[in-house]
């Protein structure tokens, strides 16, 4: 190697564009809850909620008013990192300290900030107030975060129960600086459904990923996602989420989401992924005897999920075996699948310096990186 | 759902006859066991077909499966039932295969049941098999 191939090759090692690490699950929070987002509505709309002025709504209904979350699931572990709070500031309230703790210690690259209290606006029984909060929430999250520090990345958020509106939101915020995503919270209505289309189509055009997460309101509220039954503990919950993204997958191939908008990426954030690769293999095997059903498709319909779905690594799997992870991540197609995510501030924020132990160094490049990138786009940089 | 091979079977292995062309009507089949190997003779719309009677993926019956169309390759949401009786499906996992080939819908280079040449020959049917 000459010199100057030395060089050029430490230049493009040194070029973060190539090496820094992409976090897709951060989760910005509220410090008093829907009152952060009061400075970001309307008069009419902080009235129609109650949280305006010191009448009688205030008192009583915005006392009360929260926004669906897990808030009945009971973590032992306390839900939260404990170093990620200071006083007086529960945990990811505060930019500047959240980008020392999780961007600095790790050296991450770009962070993707994910819905922090809105996951579960989906759930919302007023499909208007939802988009309201929703549209709030997308100008706090502008202002307080991407504004602030440039690493922050944002996805816009927008009500599923409005697919109207929905695209309204998308249609307003797409082109802001920070954006690189559009987060849908679930609702009841499995993802392939022509509901959602024009959410789709809008994700397309503007070529935006659309990212989906679980919000603990699974099988609690009537029109949140539906789960087998409600599960009892958090434990169980946690672990069985990989339902909700199953059936939605399905849906959205089953339905030819993917060939009806060929341009949509969809990312499951913290939903599990092994669930994928019985369901390839499944939905191939029993496709060849009941295609007639769905003549739309016209691939196996395990490319579809190949080409159009990336899965978030928190909480990453570990095998009891150690030896098994490596055939795992062939199987599921690894390279191209998995996108690198921690989590912050959650209890189960995976650690990118360890997390990934046990696979090889060219993997976990695509999996914090390549993969992201391409996912992404220049919208990272 | 591509597939354009159509050829007929070479005539290969010896002569049967199967049965008297009228004992097989339109929409009929019979098996016959020829050499040990179970084979389907149907009469689809006044042409005769023979297929091996075993489904290339698990061994089921194929000659006992429902002889119809397919889907064509529509937009999303949209159906259009074509090629009526060119196929026949599989009575157990619903595979379709073509008649004419024994080439299945969705793999036809992977996946295919042996053909054979059969046809009426002074009012019999006639197998070479």
């Amino acid at each position: 190697m000459t010199t100057i191939e030395a060089r050029r090759g430490a230049a493009e090692q040194a070029d973060p564009r190539k090496t820094g690490v992409i976090d897709s699950d951060v989760h910005p929070n509220f410090v008093n809850g829907i009152r952060d987002l009061t400075p970001y509505m309307t008069e009419t709309w902080r009235s129609r909620l109650g949280v305006s002025g010191d009448d009688w709504a205030k008192g009583m209904a915005a006392a009360q008013f929260t926004l669906p979350l897990d808030y009945l699931y009971i973590n032992s572990a306390g839900a939260y990192r404990e170093d990620a709070a200071r006083p007086g500031m529960p945990p990811a309230t505060d930019p500047d300290f959240t980008a020392k703790h999780l961007l600095d210690t790790h050296g991450i690259y770009r962070a993707v900030l994910l819905a922090g209290q809105c996951l579960g606006i989906g759930a919302m029984p007023d499909g208007m107030v939802a988009a309201t909060i929703a549209a709030a929430y997308n100008e706090w999250m502008c202002e307080r975060w991407l504004q602030n520090d440039q690493r922050w990345r944002g996805a816009l958020v927008v009500a599923p129960q409005d697919p109207e509106a929905a695209v309204a939101e998308i249609d307003r915020v797409a082109k802001r600086a920070g954006i690189v995503a559009v987060f849908m919270p679930l609702g009841e209505i499995l993802m392939g459904e022509k509901h959602y289309w024009p959410i789709y189509e809008a994700c397309a055009r503007h070529e935006l990923p659309l990212i989906v997460h679980p919000s603990g309101c699974e099988n609690v509220f009537a029109k949140a996602p539906r789960m087998a039954g409600t599960p009892t503990f958090y434990l169980e919950w946690h672990t069985a989420l990989g339902q909700i993204h199953q059936s939605n997958t399905l849906s959205m191939i089953c339905h030819g989401v993917f060939e009806k908008f060929p341009k949509l990426t969809y990312i499951i954030a913290e939903g599990g992924f092994l669930w994928a690769l019985e369901t390839m293999w499944k939905l191939d095997r029993d496709w060849k005897g009941l295609r007639n059903e769905v003549p739309w498709l016209t691939r196996p319909p395990s490319e579809y999920l190949l080409d159009h779905v990336r899965f978030t690594t928190q909480p990453f799997i570990e095998p009891h075996d150690s030896r098994h992870l490596a055939p795992l991540m062939e199987m599921l197609h690894a390279d191209r699948t998995l996108m690198f995510s921690s989590d912050y501030p959650h209890w189960d924020f995976d650690n990118p310096d360890r997390s990934l132990q046990g696979i090889s160094r060219e993997l976990r490049h695509k999996i914090m990186v390549e993969t992201p990138r391409s996912v992404y786009g220049d919208r990272l940089d | 759902m591509t597939e354009t091979d159509t050829g007929t079977p070479a005539r290969t292995g010896s002569r049967h006859v199967v049965a008297r062309v009228e004992e097989i009507p339109l929409g009929d089949r019979r098996i016959v066991t020829v050499g040990g190997r179970s084979i389907g003779v149907l009469n689809v719309g006044g042409r005769f077909y023979a297929l091996r009677n075993a489904c290339p993926h698990h061994g089921a019956p194929l000659c006992e499966g429902v002889v119809k169309g397919t889907m064509a390759d529509t937009a999303v949401h949209e159906y259009s039932y074509v090629r009526h009786n060119e196929f026949i499906v599989c009575p157990w996992h619903g595979y379709e295969f073509t008649l004419a080939t024994g080439r299945s819908l969705l793999e036809p280079e992977k996946t295919r049941v042996r053909t054979y040449e059969v046809t009426v020959e002074g009012g019999d049917v006639v197998l070479y098999a």
